[in-house]
């Protein structure tokens, strides 16, 4: 009897790399080889690295490392379409910012980490500042130093001084103001209820400076009461503060008593002398 | 109709066209509709003057007739179209921005002149142009004519009613006074005219071309003595118009100081979209679609159309209530909320003039009560949080208070005419020297010579002349900016008068 040989099936390389887009795409934060093996048993390491590095090459896919190891995870595709035609170096530069997260990199530190010259990173900071793949974000901590990162994420309070800084001043009356209100209200130990915050809020948009909307939310969501919650928003006025006010006769206290020919009239009038001299 | 409204119509129209129009307007303004003998009877004025003032009225648009039932006319004057005059360089001023120095010309000359035809404007507003070019350059008829024709398109000017063509029997009884009618469809259409020519300077020294100088006032000359192509079609400002736009304006600038520029930019588009298609009194602009929003947007403006609609969704959901979905067709339906944007500049208005009369506890009060409409002692207390006596006080002093606009303007122009009496020998000196000054350059005096007459004006007469200026420059624009609070609160008033009207 002939002896059968069973060929060994051969993987078609362009399936796998999908497959491990298709895996990636299932678990965004990333997947191991380990991951990728137990998928698709029927592949060697060989064949792995294979379709790992064309997906790398071609931008698809991200090299991270985790406690767990090499990590792969897809790229995010809206920025792969605006990197399309980097050159390598700026890709690289790319990812060193990425890395910073949101705590952001100074740009000597970018050229420490990836060994280009200092003109040659300008010239790619400014690019990809232009394509708003990322952003200049003034810190703090030295007010001529500026750190990048990446467009779209929200600078960390070490960057920013947090609420106690506006613009990289800080704001001492700001502070002051609130440690007096806390210590007072702390000294009551008043209990403030909801209603209690919604009265003051009424009384801010009472000033106008303040306007509320009822939205629906679902139940349970913190702050719903009866599937709707109430949201509050400082505005500006509508108007700037109208002409009558600005003339004499808009503020003046005497106004009723006033006619020409009278004791008070426009022809004597005090205020008006006072404001045509200013 | 106020006091402070009669009183000042009687400054205006006398500060305008003198003591006599000042009477007669004034009696018709108190009185309402008068015939001629009640008006010479009553005023105690010649039958010959009232006839002179009614006809400066009428020429001005301030004054109108009607034939009575029982035959006879009865002549008014509009009392709120006195207080427009108080707007005239507002009008003026948005014309210059909106089509330039030519576009400024055209409407103050309209406004000062009241009716005029067509072929007069152009000649006039060319002259003045040319005035103030640079020698030798003069301005064309059909640059102007070109832009009193766009100021016919978008409305700003129309034309006036006019005497119908003679078609009844002609031995019937010829009425008292002619009707005065306009076809809807005639109003801004302009006649073709073939209007050829250039300004002339009003100096008859020009260095060149003397000789053509004198041929072509000798071919003017001829000219006016032919009646002008549009004999009969005359052109007025349309007052309307312009306090629509002035309305657009004040809704696009509270949604800029609401929100920011871009959703102001939208709302501007939109209400521009609508300046001919929206009547003036109505509630809420036409439908516009998301997509001719979005093909209407200037042309600097880089917004992609999911950023459109996202703020068209902003703006519609908005506790402003100034923008409205009325459907989702064509990428989403909206509309402009005319009367609803009119209250609410009119409440910021009152509640701007209660916050800087009586401060901000009052302003709470006032906007609280706004919102919850009848409220009592107590219950204010608990809502506005301000301690019992103060609350009273308030509330006591708000309740008596009237407010002021009207009365105000009145006392501007009243401290203003005084001003210029108390200074008018020094004025008239001045106005003297000017005059001197200005023969002697014609007739080329020396620089000594004119130095000598300007030294007649001592040094602290020329700072008192200066400091009279300041004044009255700070007068006339305070006046102006009254006038906007003014035109805010009569636009709302107006607009639920309206709506009150339309209710079956």
């Amino acid at each position: 009897m002939a002896e059968v040989k069973v060929k060994p099936e051969v993987p078609d390389p362009l399936d796998v790399e999908n497959r491990i887009i298709e895996l990636c795409h299932q678990f965004p934060h990333g997947i191991t080889d380990q991951v990728i093996q137990n998928e698709m048993p029927h592949t060697d390491a060989q064949q792995r690295a294979v379709a790992i590095n064309r997906l790398l090459s071609m931008g698809q896919l991200d090299l991270l490392r985790s406690n767990a190891g090499l990590l792969y995870r897809v790229k995010d595709s809206q920025n792969t379409s605006k990197m399309k035609g980097s050159d390598n170096q700026e890709k690289l530069v790319y990812q060193i910012i990425e890395d910073a997260g949101n705590k952001g990199i100074w740009s000597r530190d970018i050229r420490y980490k990836s060994n280009l010259p200092l003109t040659e990173i300008n010239k790619i900071l400014k690019n990809l500042e232009s394509k708003k793949l990322i952003k200049a974000v003034k810190s703090v901590a030295a007010s001529k130093k500026k750190v990048y990162m990446l467009y779209n994420l929200q600078p960390d309070r070490s960057v920013t001084g947090g609420a106690w800084y506006s613009d990289q001043d800080f704001e001492s009356e700001f502070v002051e103001v609130l440690n007096q209100q806390c210590f007072k209200f702390l000294q009551s130990k008043v209990e403030l209820s909801m209603e209690d915050i919604e009265t003051i809020l009424n009384t801010l948009i009472y000033d106008g400076k303040v306007e509320m909307t009822i939205i629906a939310a679902k139940e349970g969501t913190v702050g719903s009461v009866d599937g709707q919650m109430k949201l509050y928003r400082a505005v500006n006025p509508i108007i700037q503060p109208t002409g009558l006010v600005r003339t004499p006769c808009g503020l003046c206290p005497v106004f009723d008593d006033c006619h020409e020919g009278g004791e008070i009239s426009p022809s004597n009038c005090i205020y008006m002398t006072e404001w045509l001299e200013f | 109709m106020t006091q402070a409204e009669i009183k000042l119509c009687s400054l205006l129209l006398q500060e305008h066209f003198g003591e006599i129009v000042e009477k007669i307007g004034t009696y018709l303004v108190r009185t309402g509709g008068q015939p001629l003998r009640a008006i010479v009877s009553d005023t105690g004025t010649s039958l010959d003057q009232v006839k002179k003032a009614l006809c400066v009225l009428i020429q001005h648009n301030l004054g109108t007739y009607q034939i009575q039932k029982r035959g006879f006319v009865e002549y008014s004057v509009q009392c709120s179209r006195v207080l427009c005059i108080l707007r005239y360089p507002r009008y003026i001023y948005t014309a210059k921005t909106l089509y330039g120095d030519t576009g400024e010309l055209i409407v103050e000359e309209l406004l000062l002149n009241g009716k005029m035809p067509m072929s007069a404007v152009v000649t006039k507003v060319a002259d003045r142009l040319t005035e103030t070019m640079e020698d030798g350059k003069t301005m064309d008829y059909t640059e102007v004519s070109n832009t009193f024709v766009r100021l016919a398109d978008t409305h700003f000017v129309q034309r006036c009613p006019g005497v119908p063509d003679a078609s009844g029997p002609s031995d019937s009884a010829a009425p008292p006074a002619p009707t005065l009618v306009i076809d809807e469809k005639d109003m801004y259409s302009v006649p073709r005219l073939n209007l050829i020519g250039k300004g002339k300077r009003r100096r008859s020294c020009d260095d060149d071309d003397n000789g053509e100088h004198k041929a072509k006032k000798q071919k003017q000359d001829l000219e006016s003595q032919e009646p002008p192509p549009d004999d009969g079609i005359y052109w007025q400002v349309n007052l309307d118009r312009f306090h629509q736009h002035f309305r657009d304006q004040a809704i696009v600038s509270a949604v800029a100081n609401r929100m920011d520029q871009t959703s102001s930019e939208i709302v501007r588009t939109m209400l521009r979209m609508s300046e001919v298609t929206t009547s003036s009194n109505a509630a809420y602009t036409q439908p516009l679609s998301s997509n001719e929003i979005f093909r209407s947007l200037p042309a600097g403006y880089n917004i992609g159309k999911q950023v459109l609609d996202q703020y068209l969704t902003l703006l519609a959901d908005d506790p402003l209530e100034f923008i409205g979905k009325s459907g989702d067709s064509g990428g989403g339906m909206y509309v402009v909320n005319l009367h609803k944007a009119l209250a609410s500049l009119a409440t910021a208005t009152l509640e701007s003039i209660v916050q800087e009369r009586f401060g901000s506890r009052c302003a709470r009060i006032f906007r609280l009560l706004l919102r919850k409409k009848h409220l009592e002692q107590k219950q204010v207390e608990d809502f506005a949080m301000i301690p019992a006596k103060e609350a009273k006080d308030m509330l006591y002093k708000m309740l008596s208070e009237n407010f002021v606009s009207l009365q105000s303007v009145a006392n501007l122009i009243e401290r203003r005419q005084y001003e210029t009496r108390e200074n008018k020998r020094l004025l008239e000196k001045s106005q003297r020297v000017e005059a001197i000054l200005a023969s002697m350059q014609a007739t080329g005096a020396e620089e000594v010579q004119l130095q000598e007459i300007e030294e007649m004006i001592t040094a602290p007469e020329r700072q008192q002349l200066e400091s009279l200026k300041h004044t009255v420059n700070k007068i006339d624009a305070s006046e102006n900016q009254v006038d906007e609070t003014i035109f805010l609160l009569a636009s709302y008033v107006d607009s639920t008068v309206v709506a009150a009207v339309k209710k079956p």
